[in-house]
């Protein structure tokens, strides 16, 4: 569907205004109509409208975003809520045309999960991926920013634990841990590992697959 | 309560309410496009946008960039160019040869690794005889004697350069390029792709 609109887009927006024209030219020619009423309908719902499907199009995004990670997750088996879920497989042609994958890169390994933080904070393990490209990118799904990264730019390739919390936690934050703080309590995250040949894609998955979310009571430190 | 009826019935009001809202969705989609069309530089046919993502966006960058590029990263951390046209503007397609040179030191600068996709112009990988959807750092592209870079984009493979060819598909295509960790001249803005040189 999707596809066929991004092909198509064109040719469906110029039917669709035919038969919008076609609908109103027979209103203004059928006699006894109230046509001032019609315009001022028609022109106020265009208006507000407009400013509404701008305004709420991240959160349209995003909430889609999350009924496809909660429902189909990447390729149809979900992924929970505060689960980090690793795509075994690189990006090919081979992909589903629903599938995002089928638009991402065939270098890197994805990771996806969906956070819920109102019922308390998340710890966020990373292994040490010795000096491999990866990222965990914090997305806030009311407007699209990312509000923080985990990864080779901004943390470094070591093993570490991050707490992953929603707006006004309080409470302590663990020696060695560092804190993430969220502006809401939906988080959309991302994970990317780099593989380095066809080769690597084993030891790549290994690594992506220990990216993981442990809610903050059952955490336990590991090193 | 009939009168009311009567007067919306007369008045057509639910048509008016579907036709504003068509028309809303068609406008609202008309902005975000132009949104991030001021949004995106092009030079040599490339195209990429710095600002998606980032903190401090207005109302009509977010809707844009969550239309056009939802969940992207940061530039800081991943830079992406598009193009679907060659060095004359004219669009990208299969029945036509192309070579994309790289000078020596004109490859993206970045700090973990280049690619270059080629997808169906809606953005999907297409399936190829040699299974290849992007070369790039790690696909052992061949260089040139002057440490240039050539990358054969063509339907049948370049006789000796088969490690450096990305197969295109018989209609239109679209190539991304991606930078992750990409280098101060691409944050900046100093650094440009090649185009893609249409071989006479």
């Amino acid at each position: 569907m999707n596809r066929l609109i991004l092909k198509y887009g064109y040719p469906i927006t110029v039917a669709i205004l035919a038969v919008l024209a076609w609908v109103t030219y027979r209103i203004f020619t059928t006699g006894g109509s109230d046509h001032a009423t019609f315009i001022v309908v028609a022109v106020l719902v265009w208006g507000i409208g407009t400013f509404l499907f701008l305004y709420l199009w991240p959160m349209m995004t995003y909430s889609a975003f999350k009924r496809a990670i909660v429902r189909y997750g990447f390729d149809g088996s979900p992924i929970p809520i505060n689960t980090m879920y690793a795509v075994p497989r690189l990006a090919s042609p081979a992909e589903p045309n629903s599938s995002l994958l089928g638009t991402g890169t065939d270098n890197l390994l994805y990771i996806g999960g969906w956070l819920d933080l109102a019922k308390g904070p998340l710890v966020l393990h990373v292994p040490d991926m010795g000096d491999r490209y990866y990222s965990v990118q914090f997305t806030d799904p009311s407007d699209g920013t990312n509000f923080a990264y985990v990864g080779k730019r901004t943390t470094g390739t070591e093993v570490g634990d991050y707490l992953v919390c929603g707006p006004g936690w309080q409470g302590k934050v663990a020696q060695g841990m560092s804190q993430i703080i969220s502006p809401h309590h939906s988080v959309l995250v991302m994970g990317r590992v780099l593989v380095e040949s066809d080769s690597d894609l084993a030891t790549a998955y290994a690594l992506a697959k220990q990216i993981q979310l442990t809610p903050l009571p059952q955490w336990q430190p590991k090193h | 309560m009939a009168h009311i009826l009567i007067t919306l019935n007369n008045a057509h009001v639910v048509q008016a309410i579907i036709i504003g809202a068509v028309l809303a969705f068609l406008t609202a989609n008309v902005i975000m496009n132009a949104v991030m069309k001021a949004m995106t530089t092009t030079v040599n046919g490339w195209s990429i946008t710095l600002k998606c993502g980032q903190p401090g966006n207005s109302l009509l960058q977010k809707a844009a960039c969550a239309r056009i590029l939802p969940a992207v990263n940061g530039v800081q951390e991943a830079a992406y160019w598009t193009t679907t046209v060659d060095n004359a503007g004219r669009a990208l397609n299969g029945q036509h040869t192309y070579i994309l040179h790289f000078t020596a030191g004109q490859i993206p600068p970045n700090a973990a690794f280049w690619s270059l996709t080629l997808t169906d112009v809606a953005g999907y990988m297409v399936k190829n005889p040699i299974d290849r959807s992007s070369v790039g750092s790690r696909s052992g592209l061949v260089p040139n004697a002057d440490n240039s870079i050539d990358i054969y984009l063509q339907h049948v493979a370049p006789a000796g350069h088969e490690p450096n060819w990305l197969p295109v598909p018989a209609g239109n295509f679209k190539l991304m390029l991606r930078a992750y960790l990409p280098g101060r001249a691409v944050l900046d803005g100093t650094y440009h792709v090649p185009p893609i040189m249409k071989v006479q």
